[in-house]
């Protein structure tokens, strides 16, 4: 038993920073644009595919495609910006919503008609690289996307508290009025914040395919999960998306270990409904006053 | 003769004149034509998931149809027919309910005398009331949910084994093999996805233990999206079984297996269920190493059969694949459909489907005696095949009668 719960721990901590990485796009997008983004998971699933065509025409390592993936997508994050989303700055709140929802269809459909419904693997040297600590499993693909997720999260956690670009996105989502009155770009920071949530995601489906698969529906495993990791993080809040991204995984993988059947996603998605209605400000988030 | 032409075409047709003349030479050229298309065509239409989530597998058995209609209209057509042609026309469902249903009644509209189709269950739950309603021969391709063939229908018959049989002939083959390798199995634990397909395979396991004397140590059910099995397959683990059966799609089961041999497992063998993935001839070619020994319960074909072994030289010829247990099923269902026509010489829906129902096809691909079909329109003797992957390719290990090479039991690598 005990060897079950330390295997359980250990699977969800590695599989909570992906969720945490994940999650910090999606926070810091809706804490700048207030718009609770669907077409993050169809972003992953884009990135992933970026590296997966990488890896296969260019021979380029997985982990060393983020340093184009994530430029890319934070270019492809700012278009999606301009194009879809600042047109309709100022349409209802539920029209944004089925926006991002058409974007992400979207973009599901476009990867059927060009890479088809296969599923696709990256075979790296590493991909079946495992030890054990006292008969505890590690995976090092999955032991890399953890670190490389939780590292990549807190390097963006330093940029927005110290560089003058992170302190307009954290003005913006924090004072949308006053940030425009003492002069920030707003139209341009929002861009940015997109671009750096899309990057973000493409990132962290760059970290995952050593281990993972990609297809069109393959954002979809993960696009729920971090609805979940930012309720419980505190909507806009971005370290709090991290935790929250080790809360949901260990939740998930405790619950599996120890629960009959699927009742796994019950729990995860109980802990969904007992935050929102307790707790709507995140387990780590301040209450915001107007 | 050349004179008259050149007067002709140099002098003013008349708009009138000219329609008629037009009018009559294409009546003429047409009218052999259309009695020639009625005489040597018949239409079949087949219904798959040819885009979406499942347009691989659904790519797989096109291929198998495909390739049958090229054979049976190479070899002369419908020979009852006057050599007629069988043409197939397309319909994509998406795997989606409200497209399979227009898709069949688009079909139907355009006179097919049957329709193939759709795989996924829930789509054939909901196609069924379209094709008994057009009273249209429908048979079922890749569609294994035991209930959908219930309520009295009268046009809608399946090939290959339902839900029920997969489950408990792939465990008792299984169970079979272990005790003739002197190794018996007790203990058996099942993952299945928490779909209808692997949920209602997760059922039949469970109430097949009692009969078959095993006991069921550990039932996981999981959500297939879910991007790690670490903690279910501990669990499992855990739990000690000498057996470990895995129903799912493709991403799933290879995430399972490549966890469970880093776990160390240590069971004595893993078994697909139906899998999606550990017979499919892609999985194995990009898995050498982790798909060795793998056993599955799957469709298959007759390895005994020299017919068989030269419709898999012609597929790889053709796809340049191997042929995979849909590619199977696609060509052996027309040619299930051709038996038929040329028993019912027509291409009246009724009269094949009369002769659908009193199918006794002992020329066939497959690893079970002759296809027939009862009331309900179930085919009696569907078994599946009991394979093992052996030097990258699966073969037939049960049951004993088609056996292809001797399977490898218990696998000396699950044991960790």
């Amino acid at each position: 038993m005990t060897w079950l719960f330390l295997q359980a721990v250990v699977s969800g901590l590695l599989l909570g920073g992906v969720y945490g990485l994940v999650a910090s796009g999606l926070s810091l997008i809706f804490g700048v644009l207030r718009i609770i983004n669907f077409a993050h998971g169809a972003v992953m699933m884009l990135g992933m595919y970026a590296s997966y065509w990488l890896f296969v025409l260019l021979g380029v390592d997985p982990y060393l495609s983020i340093l184009v993936t994530g430029p890319l997508f934070f270019g492809i994050g700012v278009l999606i910006q301009r194009i879809v989303i600042e047109p309709n700055r100022d349409a209802a709140e539920h029209n944004q919503l089925l926006l991002t929802l058409g974007v992400a269809l979207f973009f599901e459909n476009l990867a059927l008609v060009l890479w088809q419904g296969d599923f696709r693997t990256v075979r790296v040297w590493y991909s079946g690289a495992s030890f054990l600590v006292a008969d505890v499993l590690v995976e090092v693909p999955r032991l890399v996307a953890a670190g490389g997720a939780v590292l990549i999260a807190l390097g963006l956690w330093g940029f927005l508290r110290t560089t003058d670009v992170g302190k307009a996105i954290r003005a913006l989502s924090e004072e949308p009025e006053g940030a425009r009155l003492v002069g920030v770009n707003v139209a341009r920071i929002r861009g940015v914040a997109f671009g750096i949530g899309s990057a973000c995601v493409a990132v962290a489906g760059a970290l995952v395919t050593p281990f993972f698969y990609v297809a069109p529906d393959v954002g979809e495993s993960f696009n729920i999960m971090a609805f979940v990791v930012v309720v419980l993080g505190g909507m806009g809040n971005f370290l709090g998306a991290l935790m929250g991204g080790f809360i949901v995984g260990l939740a998930e993988s405790l619950g599996a270990a120890f629960l009959p059947g699927s009742l796994k996603q019950l729990v995860v998605f109980g802990l969904f409904v007992v935050v929102l209605l307790l707790r709507p400000e995140g387990l780590f988030g301040t209450r915001r006053g107007r | 003769m050349s004179n008259d032409q050149r007067i002709s075409m140099t002098a003013p047709i008349g708009r009138r004149r000219f329609l008629t003349a037009v009018g009559a030479v294409s009546a003429a050229l047409a009218a052999p034509a259309l009695v020639r298309a009625q005489a040597r065509e018949v239409k079949v239409g087949y219904i798959l998931p040819v885009t979406g989530p499942l347009a691989f597998e659904a790519q797989l058995a096109l291929n198998g149809l495909q390739l049958a209609v090229d054979e049976i209209n190479g070899a002369g057509g419908i020979k009852s027919l006057g050599g007629a042609k069988i043409t197939l026309l397309p319909g994509d469902t998406q795997n989606k309910v409200e497209l399979g249903n227009s898709e069949a009644a688009r079909l139907i509209d355009q006179n097919v005398t049957a329709l193939i189709g759709p795989f996924s269950s829930l789509v054939a739950f909901s196609v069924r009331q379209v094709t008994e309603k057009n009273k249209t021969p429908f048979l079922l391709l890749a569609t294994v949910a035991d209930n959908v063939l219930e309520g009295g229908l009268r046009y809608c018959f399946r090939m290959q084994p339902n839900a029920r049989a997969m489950a408990t002939l792939t465990v008792g083959n299984m169970i079979e093999m272990a005790k003739n390798a002197g190794t018996p199995i007790k203990r058996v634990a099942i993952m299945h996805e928490d779909g209808n397909f692997g949920t209602t395979m997760g059922n039949h396991v469970e109430a097949f233990a009692g009969k078959m004397g095993y006991e069921l140590v550990q039932r996981v059910p999981y959500n297939l999206r879910s991007p790690d099995f670490t903690p279910e397959l501990s669990k499992v683990k855990a739990s000690r079984p000498d057996l470990l059966v895995i129903s799912g799609y493709y991403g799933d089961s290879k995430i399972i297996a490549e966890t469970a041999a880093k776990l160390r497992i240590g069971v004595n063998a893993l078994v697909g269920l139906a899998n999606a993935a550990y017979s499919n001839p892609k999985f194995i070619t990009e898995n050498r190493e982790l798909t060795d020994q793998l056993f599955d319960g799957n469709y298959w074909h007759n390895p005994q059969s020299a017919r068989a072994r030269a419709v898999f030289e012609a597929y790889q010829k053709r796809f340049n694949s191997t042929m995979s247990n849909h590619g199977v099923q696609g060509y052996q269902v027309m040619f299930v459909l051709k038996d038929a026509l040329e028993r019912a010489a027509s291409t009246d829906r009724e009269k094949v489907r009369d002769a659908i129902a009193k199918t006794n096809l002992t020329d066939h691909i497959l690893t079970q005696d002759a296809i027939h079909f009862d009331e309900a329109g179930e085919s009696v003797n569907a078994t599946p095949a009991l394979l093992q992957v052996q030097g990258g390719k699966p073969v037939v290990v049960g049951p004993a009668r088609f056996l292809e090479a001797k399977p490898v039991f218990p696998v000396a690598k699950w044991k960790g």
